[in-house]
């Protein structure tokens, strides 16, 4: 009998499904590694068992009992404790201030008992202290320490509630070597003493190194768990994209012409590590690999949304350095954001101006008139164009369905005929019928001789438009897949970085 | 469920209901002359509200609490290079509106570029001018408006209606064709609305600010400059009465505080519904402190009943 089960796990988000019926079972004493590709359910499950998301359906075991967990009341009693790549400190705090912050260990008359807390936080940096050879001084405030000092305090919040189940959720993702090991060799203690520790992680050799078993999820279902003794990197990528699956036969798109619109070298900035590469007109470009390795930066550099460090643009043969968004704007850039309430829209004005901000000076008179005439023509032939369903265009953006929404965003810069069009994953949370419209525009575009860079992750998305895909991993280029390459396994294979040094 | 009411129309009503109210109370409040005087009055509040209006609907927590020291500054300036004479008003004008320009500018140049919050900045900036006002004039101001300014605001003209009145009509329009038919407009709502997807989309979103607040500056120093020609002469707190009511103007007349939706006609119902109640309240003979906090109670009530209309619509 496990310690912990979990099984029949359903979520849905809208119309997205994130788990399909997933299983997952794991024992005390040992570090069991969830993995799986982008969009497999592996952080929807974690986030079930910390009670952060509500699962549909589903049924959780804990040492033979069932159980219930839908806040910190109930993590707290079944001892269930989580590190996350985001990090959940208060910048102007101290680290004991911010650890202490996340507990009301109460006694029975609603207490804290802070003097027993602080004693139990001391303990878990003494233990880090040795592993690591130095001290993480608690009573400065957190914003002063280093990034990987500070998710190692949010290491310690996890692990001062004196976890039975521990997960890391991409919890080493801005360590340094030495913390990593410091961390492992705690969590390794810890499941020493009899914990579980789930770990999930984008480094194959992180999970190789720490783990004993690892269970596999691909669309929201769970594949199988294996002894991680007995398989290799490439058997765990097989079983994360089915084995010897191939990808749906892809419509041939237009072959790109010859000229380079775009070149980038050596790009560096927030995120980035050195980015090159060329884009052709006509080109659709994917940019791939597992989420939140510089794709969404790398598109707001190009746009000059954040500025480079280092590197050259040259945009159709020539130097430039885009300042602010406008400039590239100038330069036929555009950009589709990738979250669209947020950056894309002006959610309470009428569809009509979000239709025509990006490219109303087009149309001004004089100093800036605009004739109210020409801007309806112009929005209505987006809307013609896109088949975008809207009721007025005098109607406020925040009435549409999320397809509709987006179809805006894109619709927008249409009016403004860029040569280069990013895209920051535009289908998410749009639904079948407008991706697909979506997938036909992009094809539509690009025989004209517009270029598109589609950061995405969705990966068969990504394989059935893009010429070319770059694999991005921690900021930099990993691979470049092309022809024959341009396949699920090769993707995912490249995105996990099989058979390199990580 | 219908469309909400406009609240640009409850506003209205409000103003409407309230001169009945005058009416009822004491015959004769809601004679042609009176209606005429109230809005005379009103039209100092509305155009010093004009430039909170561009403020409040950039966002961003915008607010400008320096109007008041600015409109004394535009006055004192004005009053000082005019004195009494009709051949130097507009050079006085010119002065007057420059300076407002320039405090303006700082304020948009540090809440743009530095980020310090609207709130501080112009509060901060209120007690610069009130400073520079006292060295300016060494507590003493000096001058007095020219004939011709006083002549503007109270000689009839067409229908009995003053040139102030005019000129505030003009400036509705003109605001209002610059909010909805121009690219400053759009830029101006769509910042409002949401500044990362203006900025996303190219607009110049620190330029807008600035711009925002520089005519926020130039309108209060115009709303000095024409208030002068109806006290006639200057004091040191001569704009201190506008602060609060400029902002109450504004959302009185349905711009959103948080920014992005409304526009200048509302404002100018609200700077009416304002000085109607005022006055209302004198006519009843209320005692000052019963003024006060009837306008609050009824600014409370109305503000409740807008956010339920928000509500509504959601």
């Amino acid at each position: 009998m496990p310690y912990l089960t979990m099984s029949g796990v359903r979520k849905r988000f809208g119309g997205v499904v994130a788990l399909d019926g997933a299983s997952f079972a794991a024992e005390r004493g040992e570090v069991h590694a969830l993995l799986g590709a982008n969009g497999s359910g592996k952080s929807t499950l974690s986030k079930v068992l910390t009670g952060v998301v509500a699962p549909d359906e589903g049924r959780i075991e804990i040492d033979g009992q069932e159980v219930r967990i839908r806040g910190p009341q109930d993590t707290r009693k079944y001892r269930i404790a989580a590190v996350y790549q985001e990090l959940s400190l208060i910048p102007q705090l101290t680290g004991m201030e911010n650890i202490l912050l996340a507990y009301e260990p109460a006694n029975s008359l609603g207490f804290i008992d802070r003097k027993g807390l602080e004693r139990a936080v001391l303990e878990v940096a003494a233990r880090f202290e040795q592993a690591l050879g130095r001290r993480i001084d608690l009573h400065r405030p957190v914003e002063t320490l280093s990034p990987g000092d500070q998710q190692l305090i949010e290491a310690y919040k996890a692990l001062a509630r004196q976890p039975e189940i521990l997960i890391l959720d991409e919890a080493t993702a801005s360590l340094r070597q030495a913390e990593v090991e410091a961390l492992f060799q705690v969590v390794r203690e810890l499941r020493d003493k009899g914990a579980l520790i789930i770990f999930i992680s984008h480094r194959f050799q992180e999970v190789f190194a720490l783990c004993d078993r690892a269970t596999v999820l691909r669309n929201g279902q769970t594949v199988g768990t294996v002894d991680l003794a007995g398989v290799t990197e490439k058997d765990l990528v097989d079983m994360m994209v089915g084995r010897g699956a191939v990808s749906e036969v892809r419509e041939a798109p237009t072959p790109p012409r010859d000229d380079v619109v775009l070149r980038v070298r050596g790009l560096c900035g927030p995120r980035l590590q050195g980015v090159s590469f060329e884009l052709r007109a006509g080109e659709v470009l994917g940019l791939g690999g597992l989420q939140g390795q510089g794709q969404s930066e790398l598109l707001r550099v190009l746009f000059g949304a954040e500025q480079a460090s280092a590197g050259e643009i040259e945009v159709a043969g020539r130097r430039v350095v885009f300042r602010h968004p406008r400039d590239a704007v100038r330069h036929g850039l555009a950009l589709v954001p990738g979250n669209r309430a947020r950056e894309g829209l002006m959610l309470g004005r009428p569809i009509l101006e979000n239709l025509t901000i990006a490219s109303m000076h087009r149309r001004r008179r004089g100093p800036g008139f605009l004739s109210a005439r020409r801007e309806k023509e112009a929005a209505d032939g987006a809307v013609r164009s896109l088949g975008i369903k809207i009721g007025h265009l005098s109607g406020p953006a925040s009435t549409l369905s999320g397809g509709n929404q987006q179809k805006i965003v894109v619709g927008k810069w249409l009016l403004n005929k860029p040569r280069i069009i990013l895209m920051d994953d535009p289908t998410k949370g749009v639904d079948v019928g407008a991706k697909a419209e979506l997938y036909r525009f992009i094809r539509e575009l690009t025989q004209e001789g517009v270029s598109v860079i589609l950061n995405s992750s969705e990966n068969m998305e990504l394989l059935g438009l893009s010429h070319r895909v770059l694999v991005m991993y921690e900021g930099a280029i990993a691979d470049v897949l092309e022809g024959d390459d341009l396949n699920e396994n090769r993707l995912v294979a490249a995105a996990m970085r099989v058979g390199r040094p990580a | 469920m219908g469309r909400p009411l406009n609240p640009v129309l409850i506003a209205f009503a409000i103003a409407v209901l309230l001169f009945v109210v005058g009416e009822l109370v004491s015959p004769g409040f809601a004679a042609y002359s009176q209606i005429i005087n109230v809005l005379r009055v009103s039209s100092f509040l509305g155009i010093i509200a004009a430039g909170q209006t561009l403020v409040i609907l950039s966002g961003g927590e915008g607010v400008d609490l320096s109007v008041g020291a600015i409109v004394t500054f535009g006055a004192i300036v004005a009053s000082r290079v005019i004195d009494g004479q009709d051949a130097m008003v507009l050079w006085g004008l010119a002065q007057a509106l420059a300076a407002g320009l320039a405090l303006g500018a700082v304020n948009g140049i540090l809440i743009a570029y530095l980020k310090v919050p609207p709130l501080i900045m112009t509060l901060g900036m209120a007690s610069v001018v009130k400073g520079l006002s006292l060295v300016y004039t060494k507590g003493q101001p000096s001058g007095r408006a020219a004939p011709i300014m006083v002549r503007l605001v109270s000689q009839e003209t067409v229908f009995g209606i003053p040139g102030i009145l005019w000129i505030w009509l003009a400036l509705m329009v003109a605001l209002t064709f610059i909010l909805r038919q121009t690219t400053f407009g759009r830029s101006l709502y769509a910042i409002g609305a949401n500044r990362q997807a203006a900025y996303l989309s190219g607009v110049p979103v620190k330029r807008m600010v600035v711009a925002v607040y520089s005519l926020s500056g130039l309108l209060s120093a115009l709303g000095g400059f024409f208030f002068l020609g109806y006290t006639q002469s200057v004091f040191l707190n001569l704009g201190d009465r506008y602060v609060l009511p400029s902002v109450a103007a504004v959302v009185v007349g349905g711009t959103s505080l948080a920014g992005g939706a409304g526009g200048y006609v509302g404002t100018v119902v609200g700077s009416i519904v304002l000085t109607v109640l005022q006055s209302v309240l004198v006519t009843l003979r209320m005692e000052e402190a019963g003024r006060q906090i009837v306008y609050g109670i009824v600014l409370l009530a109305l503000l409740a009943a807008y956010g339920r209309q928000y509500r509504l619509r959601q």
